[in-house]
């Protein structure tokens, strides 16, 4: 596509719509997938920008400035709008936008999640100009209440709705929406601690064609069970941590409508074997069952119920289970359809009911195995031979398991594309296995001590998807490891390098023509400097998160490198570098989507410029992490105008200590 | 009819000129005898104004004949009434040092209302005959000496112990259907027959004799019974049940005839107090309160034996369960009932009788709204007052939030009103409110009161009202008689279809409102 761009550049603008139409450049736009790709079209002409218009349907919006403009281009078609990368959204800016749009808006789904500056006035807004507006999140924006929740109601359309986290949000908000949206099918209240029985009883009253439900950590009892059991379209519930359910609620559900297909109990601590039984005789199609942590051992009973649903379940979770090999082979038995199991932290898993279950259930795409720790080899030659089809598998803390294990996964696994092998003792060898796996996007090798740059070109060599690398405390990579993933896997976008202390600016070097980079940690780094992260800031412009905790060497300059190039940049830890008042002024004047700063123990410093630093940051700090001294040493002003524009600040209290 | 009650009117008018000579010069004799910083003074005035001015105001109404004579009654009889009343509950209040010249005065004043009544009664026998009239001259009576057993027995209860419940307990005598000659026969007959059961509260006759020199008091009580009877007897029982409160009562079912009942009278259940001291005449609410004050007395009343609790004498005949019937006649709790449920306790019929037959003078400081009878309601409800929070979209508030949504849950597109802070709470009953929780409720009340003006604006039909007296005017008494607000309880004799229906009804209702005011 660039290269299009530079020949279309010299030509009149009207040559190309004489050849190509419209219609004609949206159907070549379809064609391109890439956001960068994308982003090289746009800049060809006004004519490839007006048919890009036309042709979006999402719209992310990563910086508050841009908003307006954006939203004036992009109005006419826009189907998504995600607001998530904004907290500094105020009502006033997010009337202003919609109002650009001037009543044309088709919006249909909008995502304010995090975006924690928008009230009430902001959402009366938004339901106000997008008439069809049928999904909205507002996870994770603490400060949302009833009043904004009865603002919202007045999107009467309103099919999805996500409030996980609004702490603030009562019945009362409940039944305001509960009343306004009567044809909500998905809500998810998770966290919401204020909501009692009352609400979820008027909920389950008002919103008939619920089908989605999520109550995870609510206060609530038996009698909302109850309730929500007279919902006869519910096919999904999740009650994570709902401790005064017991098996009495989950009895309501056995009431025959026979609609659910996904239940989660997990954490449910008084649930039992009995309850869960009730509601799979309930619910024979049930496909997903979540029960991790409830109750320490699988019964018998519960185990032969599970038969019932031998052709539907597809996932079953049992996390934190006594789970013997004889129960895994009447799962392998009962349940030949299933494709995800969830065995994290179950005791007593071992190679022989790994190998019955394999046997029984070939259609497994995802394992968990965290904490398994009797497993061996064996148990992964099972898996290897008979689920052909395994996508993810997680061996976190298997620590017999060995490079021999993992040759039958990479024989046998093809599309795997996620595995976790965090602390397991394994070495090159097994990167060489693994990189047979060229669908692998997720590579956990965290504490593998062993794995040195030789393993990482065997992977670079093959897995060209790689998205997600950990590489914490790998202490053998070097920087020519790097240089290799850095070619060979340049959709690279999570990159965990902690304590690999052998890195030096020269590997950030390399690192630096990752584009697509948006987390990188680097704490501990002794070796690196401001230069290798100049070379970072200039090279990877999409970072959002970076961490440089104790990273010795890295001052002012790469600070100031980060304060010009990064503009994306949201979180930022500093904290042991030997940045002064400079570059810290420099970078939190600049940057203006910062939303977490850890500065603990910046001892180059001085107290008076901390807090002008502090003052002169004219972005929505959402956390900020300080060393406790200063409590009484920054003014009451700053820290109470920091609580007053809902930043939260964690005071630490280490004591500055050199070494890592 | 017209003429009849004309002429009826002109029959009428001597003896309540008469009466209301007697009162302004009972009047006058109060204020003479009674020292002026005396708190219910003041009370007292205003009420007298108000006469003064409700005679202005009737004046100015257009004159239909009828109107014109109950005008004039009403006028008469208010400012006399007005007068009598207030001195007795001025003697109500003035129990902790009472005054005896006071009371021979009153005694003296209700010696003449007697005669009057008297008078009435001997025009009825004269007349005989025209059942229109003989209904109305009966009411007036009925009226009269209803105002007389209030006086004597607010009176007497500043100086009487506990004799009452005997004497109130007295079975009614059968005597239906002689409506004809009733009050002189029927007084004699009856007054026999309670002079028997009389006879143990011989402590009441003396007192009553030591202070009125011969036998007036007899002849008082003879004449209080007499209308007792009267008015318990000449009326149909009714069955309109009034909202039972909770009496305590429900579910117990006695058979009937397994327990005494007893009947206080409605002075007696309204006295303030129910011990009174012999010497001193003082009264109490507590017995143990009494004797702690008889201590004062000397020594005699110190001893062990005087303080003690009087033991139960009764308990040697420990099968008798008491029962008490409340004194209004069609209620479910008058023993006259069909369905009689009596009531537990002497507690139980004061709040009965409180709360179901007597207007409700306490208002609640906070909200101005609600208003009680029992002085402990209003406490409980105060306590609460305010904290209605959970308000629906279409102004209702509840107490508790599930009432809310199940309220909620039942009306479609009704929302719950988000709670505001607890300071703008508190706001909000000072200023209107703006935001959707109180403009409902704000309305709602508003719509109330207009519409309650207008109604009474329309039906009195007047148009100049003097402002300067706005809150006595006409159209603020009648609201308080005719426009629903008030609930008042009619009494016993229903008189609410005959033409002198606010003789009972708006004279007594409306003092405590005008006070309110």
């Amino acid at each position: 596509m660039k290269r299009a761009h530079q020949q279309h550049r010299h030509q009149p603008f009207d040559s190309i719509l004489a050849a190509l139409s419209v219609d004609l450049l949206i159907q070549i736009l379809e064609r391109v997938d890439d956001p960068r790709d994308r982003k090289a079209w746009r800049l060809v002409c006004r004519d490839f920008l007006r048919a890009e218009a036309l042709h979006r349907r999402a719209l992310r919006v990563l910086r508050l400035e841009a908003l307006p403009g954006l939203l004036r281009r992009y109005a006419a078609c826009l189907d998504l709008l995600d607001l998530s990368a904004c907290p500094g959204l105020g009502d006033h800016a997010l009337a202003t936008a919609l109002f650009a749009g001037a009543g044309s808006w088709l919006l249909k789904s909008v995502s304010l999640s995090r975006a924690s500056g928008v009230g009430w006035r902001g959402l009366a807004a938004l339901a106000a100009a997008c008439p069809r507006l049928e999904s909205v999140d507002l996870s994770h924006c603490v400060g949302v209440g009833d009043r904004e929740a009865a603002a919202l109601a007045a999107a009467e359309g309103l099919r999805m709705l996500r409030l996980d986290k609004c702490l603030r949000v009562t019945d009362v908000g409940l039944a305001k929406l509960a009343v306004g949206c009567p044809a909500l099918e998905n809500l998810s209240i998770k966290w919401c601690l204020e909501i009692s029985d009352i609400g979820i009883e008027l909920l389950a009253k008002k919103c008939r064609d619920l089908r989605v439900l999520d109550i995870s950590y609510l206060k609530i009892t038996n009698s909302s069970v109850k309730s929500i059991s007279s919902l006869g379209k519910l096919e999904v519930l999740s009650m994570v941590g709902c401790s005064n359910i017991d098996d009495e609620g989950l009895q309501f559900l056995d009431n025959g409508s026979n609609s659910l297909r996904s239940i989660d109990v997990s954490r449910c601590d008084n649930v039992t074997a009995s309850g869960l039984t009730s509601v799979i005789e309930g619910h024979i199609c049930l496909q997903k069952l979540n029960v991790g942590d409830c109750f320490p051992e699988l019964a018998p009973l519960f185990l032969s119920k599970l038969n019932g649903l031998k052709d539907s379940l597809t996932v079953l979770i049992l996390d934190g289970f006594q789970v013997s090999a004889s129960s895994l082979k009447i799962i392998g038995v009962n349940c030949k359809n299933l494709s995800e199991i969830g065995l994290s932290k179950c005791k007593w898993v071992t190679d022989e009911g790994i190998s019955e279950l394999a046997a029984g259930c070939v259609n497994l795409m995802s394992i968990d195995l965290t904490c398994c720790r009797m497993l061996t080899d064996k148990a992964l030659m099972a898996i290897g031979e008979q689920n052909k089809k395994l996508v993810c598998l997680r061996l976190e803390s298997c620590s017999l398991i060995t490079d021999k294990g993992l040759e039958h996964i990479g024989t046998g696994c093809p599309n795997l594309e996620e595995i976790d092998l965090t602390d397991c003792p394994i070495t090159d060898t097994a990167m060489k296995y693994l990189s047979r796996c060229w669908e692998l996007m997720i590579l956990k090798l965290g504490l593998c001590d062993k794995i040195s740059s030789e393993g990482l070109v065997h992977i670079a060599s093959n897995c060209q998807n790689l998205r997600e690398l950990d590489l914490y405390r790998c202490i053998e990579v070097t920087d020519d490891g790097l240089a290799a993933i850095a070619t060979g896997c340049s959709k690279l976008q999570k990159l965990n390098l902690c304590y690999c202390i052998q890195i030096t600016d020269r590997g950030m070097k390399h690192l630096s023509c990752l584009e697509d980079l948006r987390d990188l940690e680097l704490r501990g780094l002794h070796h690196v400097t401001s230069l290798g992260v100049t070379s970072i800031a200039i090279g990877c412009r999409r970072l959002t998160e970076l961490d440089l905790k104790r990273c010795n060497l890295v001052d002012n300059v790469g600070l100031c490198a980060l304060a010009q190039y990064t503009g994306n940049l949201r979180q930022i830890n500093i904290s042991y570098c030997p940045v002064s008042s400079m570059g810290l002024c420099k970078l939190l004047g600049t940057l203006k989507c910062l939303q977490d700063v850890k500065l603990v123990h910046l001892t180059h410093v001085p107290v008076e410029h901390l807090e002008l630093a502090l003052r002169a940051y004219g972005g929505q700090l959402k956390k900020l992490k300080l060393f406790i001294g200063l409590r009484d040493l920054l003014s009451p002003w700053l820290i109470q105008m920091l609580h007053a524009r809902r930043c939260r600040i964690r005071w630490v209290d280490k004591p500055l200590v050199f070494s890592p | 009819m017209f003429k009849a009650s004309a002429k009826m009117d002109f029959k009428l008018r001597r003896p309540l000129e008469a009466s209301s000579n007697a009162s302004s010069s009972m009047m006058s004799e109060i204020s003479r005898n009674l020292k002026p910083g005396l708190p219910f003074i003041p009370c007292d005035s205003t009420n007298i104004c108000y006469g003064a001015r409700q005679e202005q105001s009737f004046s100015e109404f257009p004159p239909p004949q009828v109107t014109q004579c109950h005008g004039l009654y009403a006028r008469e009889q208010k400012t006399e009434t007005k007068n009598q009343l207030e001195p007795s509950s001025a003697v109500n209040d003035l129990v902790m040092d009472w005054n005896p010249r006071l009371m021979l005065s009153n005694l003296s004043f209700l010696e003449q209302k007697i005669h009057q009544v008297q008078d009435i009664v001997r025009s009825i026998i004269s007349q005989e005959g025209r059942a229109n009239e003989l209904a109305a001259q009966q009411q007036l009576v009925t009226a009269d000496l209803t105002y007389i057993i209030i006086q004597l027995i607010s009176t007497a209860g500043t100086l009487l112990p506990n004799i009452k419940n005997a004497l109130l307990s007295a079975t009614p005598v059968a005597q239906t259907g002689v409506v004809a000659n009733l009050p002189v026969n029927a007084s004699q007959k009856h007054h026999e027959v309670l002079s028997v059961e009389l006879a143990k509260a011989s402590e009441y006759d003396e007192l009553i004799k030591d202070l009125n020199s011969g036998g007036e008091g007899d002849e008082l009580i003879k004449c209080l019974n007499n209308s007792v009877a009267e008015v318990s007897e000449s009326i149909p029982i009714e069955d309109h049940d009034i909202k039972d409160y909770d009496d305590g009562m429900d579910g117990e079912n006695l058979p009937p005839g397994s327990y005494e009942v007893l009947q206080l009278e409605k002075e007696e259940i309204l006295a303030p107090h129910t011990h009174f001291c012999l010497i001193c005449g003082k009264g109490f609410k507590r017995d143990a309160n009494l004797r702690m004050h008889m201590r004062g007395h000397g020594d005699e009343y110190k001893t062990a034996a005087a303080l003690a609790k009087p033991s139960k004498v009764a308990s040697s005949e420990p099968a008798i369960i008491r029962r008490y019937s409340c004194p209004f006649v069609g209620c479910k709790r008058n023993k006259e009932h069909k369905k009689f449920q009596p009531l537990k306790t002497i507690l139980c019929v004061k709040n009965h009788y409180k709360r179901s037959h007597c207007d409700k003078s306490y208002t609640c400081s906070r909200c101005k709204t609600k208003k009680f009878s029992v002085i402990a309601d209003l406490k409980t409800h105060e306590k609460h007052c305010g904290r209605d929070k959970w308000i629906c979209s279409c102004g209702t508030t509840f107490s508790r939030k599930d009432k809310l949504f199940g309220h909620v849950a039942l009306f479609q597109g009704h929302t719950p009103a988000i709670p505001m802070d607890d300071a703008k709470v508190s706001g909000m009953s000072d200023h209107v409110q703006v935001g959707e929780t109180t403009n409902g409720m704000v309305a709602n009340m508003g719509y109330n009161f207009s519409g309650n003006a207008s109604d009474d604006a329309q039906s009195l039909d007047i148009k100049d009202v003097d402002d300067g007296q706005g809150y006595f005017s006409p159209m603020n008494f009648d609201a308080c008689n005719f426009g629903g607000l008030d609930e008042f309880p009619r009494s016993a004799y229903d008189v609410s279809e005959s033409p002198f229906s606010f003789l009972s009804t708006g004279t007594c209702s409306f003092i405590p409102r005008n006070g309110e005011n």
